[in-house]
C-alpha cells in the first residue's frame, strides 16, 4: 500500500517536473545554480560563466559562486547535500564516497561526446560500475620528480639508486614524503600491487604479497639511505635548491619551484628503482579533477549543460593559462603550448605507469601512512612482512 | 645576620635568572612567530632561523591585497561576532550563575548537577545537528547563527561567575529586601556593582572565542566566504597550494588579531586574577 | 581530622592520611553516588503517579472551565479573565496541531525504521537524462523526531500545568480569594519566581544547542551510521547495541585500539593537569616572592602567550618541532642529531604534555597567584621559626594547602584534558600513525580519534559509541568528585 502511494506521489512529482520543462524548449523562469569552485579559481570561473550566459542568450540565469575546494567538496557536499552547489569541482579520489552518498547526477547528455574528447583514463576515473558521474576537468593531480640541473643530468634521473649516489657525493639530500598513502604507493604500484574494490564494497589490497614485500625493503632502503630526506612541501620548497636537490611533488608546486630553481628548474617521470634484483618503473597515482552535478539540483539539464562548459576544450586550455592545470581534454592536452610545459610533459610522461586512484578507498590512507612513518622512524621492530600484513589487515578492515 | 642577607641576595639574584630563562622560553615562539611575519622570502619552511631580509609587505598585503584573502573583512565580521557574543554570553551567564548561587528553589541541586556533566559530551560532534536546526530556523550560514551558537550554551559555563557570587554575603540581600527591594533589584543594584571582577572575566572569556575557534564556524558557514571570521579564513592560507605565498602573510594575520587580545588581557590582568581567584576556587 | 591536625603531620604521614581518606571517600562516594542517583529516579517515577492519579481527581472535581482546559488549553484562564495567560496556553496548543500536522508527524513515524524509502530514477528522453526522486534522509528523519519529541514533551508539560492552574484557580475562586491579575503575574515573575525569568532564556539556548544535538548524537550510536551508509544516497537503520559490543571486543583491533588510546587519554590528563597545577603555582611563587621588582612586567610576558590564538601557536610549535623544523635547525649548528620530537612515540608524548605545559602555565600562573596570597601567614611565620627551607616550606605548606583548597578546579581541568582536542590535534596530529591502532596514532585521545572517525572515515557510529563513553567517563569522576568536595558542601557557609 505504501509503496503504490509512494510510486504514484512519485509519479505526480515527476509529471510536475516534465511540465516545467517540456523537450528541448528552454526554460521560461530565471534558472538560479550555484557554483563551487576553489579561491584562486573564483575570477576565473566568473568569466567563463559570463561567456556561458552570453552563449545561451535565451535563458535567463542567476548563477552565484561559492569558494570550496577541490579538496574539501566532498567534505562539504556530504554535511548537506541539499545546500550544495549545483556544479561543483572535486578530486577525483572522492568520488566513491560521493556516490555512495547519492551526491552525484548520473551524467547522460552527450556521454560519447565527452568519453571521446577526454583522455580515457579522465573518463575512467569518473565513472562507476559503467556509469558516468562526472565531468573530467584537469589531468594533473599526480607526482613526479622535480630536480636541480646543476646536480643531475638527464641520465642521473632515470634511475633512483643513480640519483641516490650522485647526491650524497654532492651532498645533497632527495625528497620524498614516505609517510604518505599517495606517494608511497609509487614503490607497490611499481612492483605491480593493486588495490580494488571488493564485492562487499571493502578495499582489497595485495601490498603484502611476495612483489610486495621487495617493495617494502626497497623502501627501507630508501629511507634509510643518506640523501634520503623527507617532510611536506614546506620542506620541500623551503630547500630547494640548497641542501634540496630533487623531489617527489606535483604540478601545483611547479610555479614556486620554477621561481627558486629559475635556469636549473627540470623534471622527469619518476625514476625506476631496485625491487629484488631487478629495475622497476615507479608507479604513481594518477589523480584527475572532476565537475560533478549535485543530484539535488533544481535545473539539472541547465546544470550540465554549465559542467560541460566549464570543462570543454577551450576552457580546459583558459585554465591551464590562467592556473598552469594540465587539461584532459585530448585536443587541449596536444596542444604546443600545453606540451612545453615542463612539469606537464613530466606528468604526462609518469602517466604511462600510473594507475587510477579511482579505487582507493578512504581506508587505505592513514595505514599507509603508518608505514611510511615507521619506515622513515627507521622502526624495525617488526620484519617488512609483518608490518605490511598489519597495513593490508587495516586496509581492507 | 651578614650570612642571612647574602642569602636573600643570592635567592633573589636566582629567581631573576630563572624568570629570565623562563620569559625567553615563552616568549621564543611569539618572537619568531613576530620575526616570521616581517620575513621577505616567501615559504613555511626555510633552512635557516633568522629571515635573510625583512619587510613590511606582508602587513600591508593583509589590506592591500584583498582578492584572493578578505582579510579587513573577516576582521570586521569576527569583531561584530565577538561584541554579540560577549553581550549575549555575559547576559546569560550571570543571570544562570546569580540563580543558581543566591535564589533557592525545586530543582536547584538537580540543575547544578546536569549542568556540570552536559558540557562534557565532545562539542564537535554536535555540530552537524546544530546546523541542521539553525538551517530549519532559517539562519544557516549567517552570523546570526554563529552568534547563536557561541552564546548558545552560555547557561552551561556557570561555575566560576557562581563560585563569586557565593562569597558575596547574604546580608546584603536581606538588608535590602527590608527595603522593600525585590530579588530583580537586588541583582541589579546589589549584587552586579559589586561583581566587576566576574563581569570583566566572563566578558573577556566570551570576547576570545569567535578570533580562536576555526571548526564550528567552517561547518556553519561552508562556502559562504564573505562570511567567514579570521580563524577560519587564516586557516585558508594554508592549504597546499597557497602555504608558500601565505604563510609570512598567515603569521603577520596572526599577530594583527594578538595586539588588541593582549592590550585588553594587561588591562583587565587585574580584575581577571580577582574574579577566577574568587569564583573558581574556594574552600 | 581538622586542617591544622594535618598540617602538623609529617610528609609521608600526610601522604597516606590523604591516600587512606581518598580511597575510603571515593568508595563511599561512588557507592551514595549511585544510591542518589536511584533515589533520584524512584521519586520521579512516585511523582509521576501522583501526577497521574491528580489527573484524572481534578477532573472528577472541576467545574466547567477545568474540564474545558483539558480539552482546550487556556480555558481555565480565559473563561475567568486571565487573558494574557489564556492566550498565552492557547496559541501553544494551536502552534503544537500545526506543527504536528504539518512536519512533526511526518518526522516521527518514520523514526522506527529512519526512513524506508530509497532514491528512485526515472528516464526522461526528451531531456537525456535521468529524474530523480529523492528518497528518506536518515540523518534528518532522526535529528527531527528529537526535535518532535522534544517539542511533544515541552508541550505535554505545559499541558499538565494548565490543568493544574485551572484547578487552583477553581480553587481559589471557591476559597473567596481574588485571582492573580496579569500586574500581579509580572512582580512575582520579577521577585518570588525570578529564578523562572532568569533561568528561562539560558536553558532554552541549553536545550536547542546542547540537549538535542547531544541526544542526536547519543542515538546515533545504536544505528549502523557509518561510511556504507552514507544518507541521503542510502538508509541507515538501527542496530541494537551493536557497536558497543565491537569496541569492548567484538571486534579485536577496534578494543585494541580503544584499551591503548583510552590508557593513553588518562595519563595524558593526569600529566597536563598536574604539570600545568604545580608549575604554574611556582611560577606564581617567584613573580610573587618578595624583593622580585617589576612583578606586573613578568606577569604580562607569560600572558602575552595566551593572547595568541592557540592555532596559531600550536601549529607554529608543530612546525618548529617537526624533524626539519626550526629547533633541529639549531641543534644541527651544535652538531647534535636531529631529535623526533613528534615522529616518535615516546618522544611525541613527552613533547606533547612539555608544550601543553608551555600553553597552560600562564593561565595556573593567574589563577593561583591570587590564592597564593590568601595563605595565612602563621603557617609561614611557623615554618620559618622551625627552620624549614623554602623547599620544606613548599611542599610542607603551599602545596597541601592549596590542594586542599582547589580539589574542583583540579578535576575541571581534568575532565577538560580528557577532551583537549587543540593540543594534540594541532600539535601532534595524534601521529606517529602505528599499525596497531585502527585509523589512530600514538597520541590521538579518544577525543580526536572519534575526530578522525568521523572526518576520514564517516564511522558517525563509532565516534558516537566513544562520545558516549567518554562522556559516561567525565560525567561520572566529575559528579562524585564534585558534590563531595568542600567547595559545595560548605556552599553557603561564605553567605
Amino acid at each position: 500500500m505504501k509503496k503504490t502511494l509512494a510510486i504514484i506521489l512519485s509519479m505526480l512529482i515527476l509529471t510536475g517536473a516534465l511540465a516545467g520543462c517540456t523537450g528541448e524548449s528552454t526554460p521560461t523562469e530565471t534558472v538560479t545554480l550555484k557554483v563551487w569552485g576553489s579561491q584562486e579559481d573564483q575570477a576565473m570561473l566568473a568569466t567563463m560563466v559570463e561567456e556561458f550566459k552570453a552563449a545561451n542568450p535565451k535563458v535567463k540565469y542567476d548563477i552565484t559562486f561559492g569558494v570550496v575546494s577541490e579538496a574539501d567538496a566532498k567534505t562539504k557536499v556530504l554535511e548537506d547535500p541539499a545546500a550544495a552547489a549545483d556544479v561543483f569541482a572535486f578530486a577525483n579520489d572522492q568520488i566513491n564516497d560521493l556516490v555512495n552518498a547519492g551526491a552525484l547526477y548520473e551524467i547522460t547528455r552527450n556521454k560519447d561526446k565527452i568519453s571521446n574528447e577526454n583522455m580515457q583514463g579522465s573518463i575512467e576515473a569518473a565513472t562507476i560500475n559503467g556509469k558516468l558521474y562526472a565531468y573530467p576537468e584537469t589531468a594533473d593531480n599526480g607526482y613526479f620528480m622535480y630536480y636541480d640541473k646543476s646536480v643531475f643530468s638527464e641520465n642521473d634521473v632515470k634511475s633512483l639508486d643513480k640519483m641516490l649516489e650522485v647526491a650524497q657525493s654532492k651532498d645533497k639530500k632527495i625528497f620524498m614524503d614516505v609517510s604518505n598513502g599517495w606517494y608511497i604507493a609509487s614503490f607497490f604500484l611499481g612492483a605491480g600491487g593493486k588495490l580494488t574494490v571488493g564485492e562487499d564494497g571493502k578495499q582489497d589490497c595485495d601490498f603484502n604479497n611476495e612483489n610486495g614485500v621487495k617493495a617494502g625493503e626497497a623502501i627501507k632502503a630508501f629511507t634509510a639511505h643518506p640523501a634520503f630526506i623527507t617532510g611536506d612541501d614546506a620542506v620541500l620548497k623551503g630547500a630547494m635548491g640548497g641542501k634540496i636537490a630533487a623531489g617527489v611533488s606535483g604540478t601545483w608546486n611547479a610555479e614556486d619551484l620554477k621561481s627558486i630553481l629559475k635556469d636549473n628548474y627540470a623534471a622527469a617521470k619518476l625514476p625506476t628503482f631496485t625491487l629484488g634484483n631487478e629495475q622497476v618503473q615507479m608507479g604513481s597515482f594518477a589523480g584527475y579533477k572532476l565537475v560533478g552535478i549535485n543530484s539535488h539540483t533544481q535545473w539539472p539539464v541547465e546544470a550540465m549543460k554549465l559542467g560541460e562548459w566549464l570543462t570543454n576544450e577551450v576552457n580546459q586550455i583558459t585554465r591551464f593559462k590562467v592556473r598552469a592545470m594540465g587539461p584532459s581534454n585530448i585536443k587541449a592536452a596536444a596542444s604546443d603550448e600545453v606540451k612545453a610545459n615542463i612539469a606537464l610533459a613530466a606528468l604526462a610522461q609518469q602517466n604511462q605507469y600510473a594507475t587510477s586512484q579511482k579505487d582507493v578507498l578512504g581506508s587505505y590512507w592513514l595505514p599507509a601512512e603508518a608505514f611510511g612513518t615507521a619506515m622513515e622512524a627507521k622502526d624495525y621492530s617488526k620484519t617488512i612482512k609483518e608490518q605490511l600484513d598489519a597495513m593490508v589487515a587495516q586496509i581492507e578492515s | 645576620m651578614k650570612n642571612a642577607k647574602t642569602r636573600t641576595t643570592f635567592t633573589t639574584v636566582l629567581t631573576y635568572f630563572v624568570l629570565i630563562v623562563l620569559s625567553i622560553l615563552w616568549l621564543m615562539p611569539i618572537v619568531w612567530l613576530v620575526i616570521t611575519s616581517f620575513r621577505a622570502e616567501p615559504g613555511a619552511w626555510t633552512e635557516y632561523i633568522l629571515p635573510k631580509s625583512y619587510t613590511l609587505k606582508n602587513y600591508t598585503k593583509l589590506f592591500t591585497n584583498t582578492e584572493l584573502f578578505n582579510y579587513p573583512r573577516w576582521f570586521m565580521n569576527t569583531l561584530v561576532v565577538a561584541i554579540f557574543t560577549c553581550i549575549i554570553t555575559t547576559v546569560l551567564n550571570l543571570m544562570t550563575s546569580y540563580t543558581l548561587s543566591r535564589l533557592r528553589f525545586k530543582g536547584r541541586k538537580a540543575m547544578l548537577n546536569v549542568g556540570l556533566i552536559l558540557g562534557m559530551f565532545p562539542g564537535f560532534m554536535s555540530m552537524i545537528a546544530i546546523y541542521f536546526l539553525l538551517k530549519a530556523m532559517g539562519l544557516s550560514q549567517s552570523l546570526v547563527a554563529l552568534v547563536l551558537v557561541y552564546s548558545g550554551g552560555a547557561g552551561l559555563s556557570y561555575y566560576i561567575a557562581k563560585g563569586f557570587f557565593d562569597t558575596i554575603p547574604r546580608s546584603l540581600d536581606e538588608a535590602a529586601k527590608i527595603d522593600g527591594a525585590t530579588q530583580n533589584d537586588i541583582f541589579w543594584k546589589i549584587i552586579l556593582p559589586l561583581s566587576k571582577p566576574i563581569v570583566i572575566y566572563t566578558v573577556l572569556m566570551a570576547f576570545m572565542a569567535p578570533w580562536v575557534d576555526f571548526i564550528f564556524v567552517s561547518v556553519i558557514m561552508k562556502d559562504n566566504y564573505n562570511n567567514y571570521t579570521i580563524a577560519l579564513g587564516l586557516y585558508q592560507m594554508l592549504t597546499r597550494e597557497n602555504i608558500y605565498q601565505y604563510f609570512t602573510q598567515f603569521c603577520a594575520g596572526a599577530v594583527l588579531i594578538s595586539i588588541p587580545i593582549t592590550l585588553l588581557f594587561i588591562k583587565m590582568q587585574k580584575y581577571y586574577v580577582e574574579g577566577v581567584t574568587a569564583g573558581g576556587v574556594k574552600g | 581530622m581538622k586542617y591544622i591536625d594535618y598540617v602538623t603531620l609529617p610528609w609521608y604521614r600526610k601522604i597516606i592520611v590523604k591516600l587512606q581518606q581518598g580511597i575510603k571517600n571515593f568508595g563511599k562516594k561512588f557507592v551514595t553516588f549511585f544510591v542518589l542517583l536511584w533515589k533520584g529516579i524512584v521519586s520521579a517515577l512516585k511523582g509521576l503517579g501522583r501526577g497521574v492519579k491528580n489527573y484524572f481527581s481534578m477532573f472528577a472535581k472541576g467545574d466547567v472551565p477545568t474540564r474545558l482546559s483539558y480539552f482546550i488549553m487556556g480555558s481555565g484562564c480565559l473563561l475567568r479573565g486571565q487573558i494574557v495567560r489564556g492566550i498565552g496556553f492557547l496559541s501553544l496548543q494551536l502552534f503544537y496541531i500545526v506543527y504536528m500536522f504539518s512536519f512533526g508527524w511526518g518526522q516521527i513515524k518514520l523514526f522506527p525504521t529512519l526512513g524506508i524509502a530509497t532514491k528512485k530514477e526515472i528516464w526522461d528522453e526528451v531531456n537525456q537524462i535521468y529524474r530523480y526522486v529523492q528518497g528518506d534522509n536518515s540523518m534528518l528523519i532522526l535529528l527531527f523526531s528529537v526535535l518532535t519529541i522534544a517539542i511533544t514533551v515541552a508541550i505535554i508539560t505545559v499541558y499538565f500545568f494548565n490543568i493544574r492552574m485551572a484547578y487552583n484557580n477553581q480553587q481559589m475562586l471557591e476559597s473567596g480569594k481574588k485571582l492573580n491579575t496579569y500586574g500581579d503575574d509580572i512582580n512575582s515573575f520579577l521577585d518570588k519566581r525570578l529564578h523562572v525569568t532568569f533561568l528561562s532564556p539560558p536553558v532554552l539556548g541549553v536545550i536547542i544547542f546542547t540537549v538535542l544535538p547531544l541526544i542526536f548524537m547519543i542515538l546515533i550510536a545504536f544505528t549502523n551510521y557509518d561510511k556504507n551508509h552514507q544518507p541521503p544516497g542510502s538508509l541507515f537503520t538501527w542496530v541494537g547495541l551493536e557497536n558497543f559490543k565491537n569496541m569492548f571486543g567484538g571486534n579485536a583491533l577496534l578494543s585494541t585500539t580503544f584499551k591503548g588510546i583510552l590508557g593513553w587519554t588518562l595519563i595524558w590528563a593526569f600529566f597536563a593537569t598536574f604539570s600545568n597545577y604545580i608549575l604554574g603555582m611556582l611560577l606564581a611563587l617567584l613573580i610573587n616572592k618578595k624583593g622580585i621588582q617589576l612583578k606586573k612586567m613578568w606577569r604580562t610576558i607569560f600572558v602575552t602567550t595566551i593572547a595568541v590564538p592557540q592555532f596559531v601557536t600550536l601549529l607554529l610549535m608543530s612546525r618548529l618541532l617537526a624533524d626539519e623544523g626550526a629547533v633541529n635547525v639549531l641543534l644541527g649548528y651544535f652538531g647534535i642529531q636531529p631529535v623526533r620530537f613528534l615522529t616518535d612515540a615516546l618522544l611525541a608524548k613527552i613533547t606533547v604534555i612539555i608544550v601543553n605545559i608551555w600553553v597552560g602555565v600562564p593561565y595556573t600562573m593567574l589563577i593561583t597567584s591570587g590564592i597564593l596570597m590568601n595563605i595565612p601567614a602563621e603557617l609561614y611565620e611557623s615554618a620559618r621559626i622551625d627552620g624549614a627551607g623554602p623547599f620544606k616550606t613548599f611542599t610542607k605548606i603551599t602545596l597541601p594547602y592549596m590542594m586542599f583548597v582547589t580539589t574542583p578546579y583540579l578535576i575541571t581541568q581534568f575532565v577538560a584534558n580528557i577532551n583537549n582536542f587543540n593540543v594534540i590535534y594541532l600539535l601532534s596530529g595524534g601521529g606517529p600513525l602505528s599499525l596497531d591502532y585502527y585509523q589512530a596514532g600514538k597520541t590521538d585521545l579518544l577525543v580526536t580519534w572519534l575526530y578522525k572517525l568521523t572526518v576520514n572515515q564517516q564511522d558517525y557510529n563509532l565516534a558516537s559509541t566513544i562520545g558516549i563513553l567518554i562522556f559516561v567517563l567525565s560525567a561520572v569522576i566529575s559528579l562524585i568528585v564534585y558534590n563531595s568536595s568542600s567547595s559545595v558542601k560548605k556552599e553557603d557557609t561564605f553567605q
